[in-house]
């Protein structure tokens, strides 16, 4: 029987992006997740990460951010552990993204897609951990 | 990702091949900018054998169209993937950027 729980670490480095990568292609071939599924999870996951290593620390240490992916009846449960900066994205405000080419701004970009990409996003702090836990359906595949 | 740079007519064309994502996305920047300063005013972007693009790719086309745009220049995008443009169509990019189907539609329009 295929695991319904999988977890991982990435270090606190932009390179990781292809871990992360390896990770999801695993999970999702031995959970048997469309392609257009991994491929959107991973955007996902891929977003927060970049979010945390571009603003999460103020140091030069290596964190360590962790993953954790859950198969549940009707979706897939995100969670994601960081030791850096408070940052909650469900509060934060989206761009406006039905601008021109010259009023786009970029700034916020990653959860605009995140939001769209995801159906449910809940943020906690707790022992001085950002904790953010995602769910999307795998019934229906927005966007 | 493997970038391969070639120039058809005097147009710059750029073949992308794998992952542009926050990784990567600088080495493309410098690539496409160079081209901007050396005073390249046509580009294409070819996206045929491009898997995968994140927000911090969306941000160097965004970035890139917008200066060769003052140059009076002009960037097309060209053979997206389905995955690929559905993330351009989540951001809202494809109502302003000039994506085309083809490599020939893209060539055809300079």
């Amino acid at each position: 029987m295929a695991p319904k729980e999988y977890s991982f670490e990435l270090k606190s480095d932009l390179s990781e992006l292809d871990t992360l990568c390896q990770h999801l292609e695993t999970f999702g071939q031995k959970i048997g997740l469309s392609k257009k599924f991994i491929f959107e999870v991973n955007l996902v996951l891929d977003e927060l990460f970049t979010n945390i290593i571009s603003y999460g620390f103020d140091d030069d240490c290596e964190h360590i951010i962790k993953v954790t992916m859950t198969l549940e009846n009707k979706g897939l449960c995100l969670s994601i552990e960081d030791d850096g900066k408070p940052f909650n994205p469900v509060e934060f405000k989206t761009p406006d993204v039905s601008c021109s080419i010259e009023e786009c701004k970029i700034g916020g970009l990653g959860i605009h897609i995140i939001r769209k990409l995801m159906d449910d996003i809940c943020y906690e702090r707790s022992e001085n951990k950002n904790i953010l836990k995602l769910k999307k359906g795998t019934a229906k595949s927005k966007c | 990702m493997e970038i391969i740079e070639e120039k058809q007519g005097g147009i710059n064309i750029f073949k992308l091949n794998g992952r542009l994502d926050s990784n990567t996305s600088q080495g493309f920047e410098k690539k496409l900018f160079q081209a901007i300063s050396d005073g390249s005013k046509t580009m294409v972007v070819d996206f045929k054998d491009l898997d995968y693009i994140s927000s911090a790719g969306l941000r160097v086309i965004l970035k890139a169209t917008k200066a060769i745009k003052r140059e009076d220049g002009r960037i097309m995008l060209c053979s997206m993937q389905d995955y690929v443009k559905e993330v351009f169509e989540i951001a809202g990019f494809d109502s302003f950027l000039p994506i085309v189907a083809t490599m020939d539609d893209a060539l055809d329009s300079f």
